[in-house]
């Protein structure tokens, strides 16, 4: 794979230019004109041998003849396939077991049942997609904050930080919500992951999520979030003085960005409970990773309700024979 | 194929015989020519030479003849209230023409310095009358307090175009940007084929000022939407473009001659040969102006009219 050389980063097979920097890549050979200087060409159909014209309503070079359609080089803009595959290290049980024992531990607000009446409706293996990037960045920025405010709340600042980020994850997920993907990411051990074409087949009725987007748009998606997170970054890291912002712009210069498509491990689990269905999912390699739904006992709700008001009232009683 | 490159060095002195018929085909300024005996479409391969390399990117025409007589007459037909219009003009010729561009890219460093607006509300209190009574009352007024702020802003500057051919000039390609450089390819021969393919008559040198001025103008606006506050003013900077490229292309480009009465010179409409963007020059009819403002005049003269009536 051969790298941009304004910066760094790694271009795909069939770029035009680099995705960062829009710097245009090389041709590889040029085959131009003969040594006598100019060289006059007439492109011919394969059908017919007749010249052959662009033409803007076929966008290609078609016959005028017989309407026969060149193929031209098309700028590639391929759907976004994974290339690496984290495992599962949970299995059905395992996943199952870690289920039971959230639902046991959901806290006195839900029904005490919970854990022995639910029963697991559906438990599917899913491989969700997610985009991990390294990049370095060096990040110009201006905000406002509290740090040297005079009779206005906000002071305006600016500076410059420099920031190397390692392994950040974006989800590409359709399926998974951008909580639950932001719950689950810290607990993958990407080291275990395998090229897509070793991973063998999927877990028994299990599914790779498709990336859905193209690669123009998934580079959107990334240069977006990059932008947040120097925008977060910059205020959780102590880059701009001062303990409350507004206005944080910031400028990302990116440099190295090396992206690879990976899908991780979660079991996506349903479960009944007194007629009701509730949507969980167990991290795939992590069992005390569970997320979802549980439902509320209201009856232990109202009694507590019930409790608040009677100790009210009675202090009110208290304070009034006082 | 046989080229006869002429007595001068000149590409306009340039002529080359038709592969299919043998005709004598003169080049003039564009790199490919159509047969006016059998139709057929010729495009030019030179080498490379240091003031005027060949294309590296082309963006294809997507925008028909038809579709782009259509454009032409809805841009005309919404500038009609004030405009000349150009319903029943003759469309003298119509040709669509890969204009010769250059796609420039760069780092922008900048420094700049800025007074930024913090606002705050004061309290204030004054009297007033109500009801013959002189009473005090309080008011919240927004000042703003102005603090200087000077630091850096680095940015990629991409994407942009600005003309090689002396024919359009930059301002005129302007009008009609954006292209979508999604669709951009790389240069063939077979993309271009049968179509009108200017070569350049700018420099490189002179069109790289051209599109550093379009880099400093963009990185005037990028730093407008960085400075914090609740405004700003007294915005200055200098700023350093460095790793520069620039790219020939060729971008399509529909040219329109139409002459909006016989006894008046031709004018120039421009469509963009992907957005169908069109534009021309504004030509304002006195005649039409003068028609509004009566009829403003009327407009106001029967209100009044209407008012005395009433009044009465």
């Amino acid at each position: 794979m051969t790298e941009c050389p304004r910066c760094h980063t790694p271009l795909e097979a069939s770029d035009l230019r680099c995705s960062i920097c829009a710097l245009a890549v090389a041709r590889e050979a040029d085959g131009g004109a003969g040594p006598s200087g100019l060289r006059a060409r007439i492109l011919r159909c394969r059908e017919c041998a007749a010249a052959v014209s662009y033409s803007a309503a076929a966008q290609a070079p078609q016959c005028g003849f017989c309407g026969a359609v060149m193929e031209v080089e098309q700028p590639d803009d391929p759907i976004e396939a994974a290339q690496w595959l984290v495992p599962f290290s949970v299995d059905h049980e395992g996943a199952a077991r870690a289920l039971r024992a959230w639902l046991g531990s959901r806290g006195w607000f839900r029904p005490r049942d919970l854990s022995a009446a639910a029963a697991i409706h559906t438990m599917r293996p899913l491989h969700w997609s997610a985009w991990v990037f390294d990049a370095d960045a060096s990040v110009t920025w201006a905000a406002d904050s509290d740090m040297g405010s005079g009779r206005s709340a906000w002071a305006p600042h600016a500076g410059s930080a420099g920031f190397e980020w390692r392994g950040i994850l974006i989800p590409a997920s359709r399926g998974l919500r951008e909580p639950e993907t932001a719950r689950l990411a810290p607990g993958y051990a990407m080291d275990r992951a395998v090229p897509i074409a070793q991973a063998g087949q999927p877990l028994e009725g299990g599914a790779i999520e498709a990336f859905d987007v193209q690669r123009s748009a998934a580079r959107r998606r990334i240069a977006d979030a990059i932008e947040s997170m120097a925008v977060a970054d910059l205020q959780a890291r102590g880059h701009i003085p001062g303990r409350r912002f507004r206005n944080v712009h910031a400028s990302v210069l990116l440099s190295r960005l090396v992206t690879r498509r990976f899908v991780l491990p979660a079991w996506v689990a349903a479960y009944r409970y007194r007629g009701a269905v509730y949507r969980t999912i167990v991290h795939g390699q992590e069992p005390s990773i569970v997320l979802g739904e549980a439902p509320i006992s209201w009856s232990k709700v109202a009694l507590l309700v019930g409790l608040a008001l009677a100790v009210l009232l009675v202090i009110l009683l208290l304070v009034g024979t006082r | 194929m046989v080229v006869d490159r002429g007595p001068t060095t000149s590409p306009a002195a340039a002529t080359l015989q038709c592969g299919e018929c043998g005709a004598a085909l003169v080049l003039g300024e564009y790199r490919t020519a159509v047969c006016p005996y059998c139709a057929s479409p010729t495009v030019v391969e030179r080498p490379s030479a240091p003031g005027r390399p060949n294309p590296v990117f082309v963006l294809p025409f997507t925008v028909t003849q038809e579709r782009a007589r259509e454009l032409v007459r809805a841009w005309s037909r919404r500038r009609r209230w004030f405009h000349r219009s150009l319903e029943g003009a003759r469309v003298d010729d119509m040709r669509g023409v890969y204009v010769p561009a250059c796609l420039y890219s760069a780092i922008t460093s900048a420094t700049y310095r800025a007074e930024i607006g913090e606002n705050y509300t004061v309290t204030e209190s004054y009297t007033t009358t109500v009801n013959g009574k002189t009473v005090t009352r309080t008011r919240t007024r927004t000042v703003t307090e102005w603090r200087d702020l000077e630091g850096p802003h680095a940015a990629y500057a991409t994407d942009l175009v600005v003309t090689a051919s002396r024919g359009l000039p930059n301002a005129e390609l302007e009008r009609i940007e954006p292209f979508d450089l999604r669709a951009l390819r790389r240069y063939s021969p077979a993309l271009v084929s049968g179509w009108l393919v200017e070569e350049p008559s700018l420099g490189v040198a002179e069109c790289t000022e051209l599109a550093r001025g379009e880099a400093v103008g963009l990185e005037e606006a990028r730093l407008a939407r960085f400075m914090p506050g609740d405004s700003h003013r007294d915005l200055r900077f200098d700023v350093q473009l460095r790793d520069e490229t620039i790219d020939p292309i060729l971008v399509p480009v529909w040219v329109l001659a139409v002459r909006p009465r016989a006894d008046q010179p031709a004018m120039r409409v421009v469509c963009n040969g992907q957005s169908g963007e069109a534009w021309g020059p504004e030509r304002i009819s006195p005649a039409k102006i003068v028609l509004w403002i009566a009829a403003a005049l009327l407009l106001v003269a029967i209100g009044v009219l209407i008012a005395m009536a009433g009044a009465r």
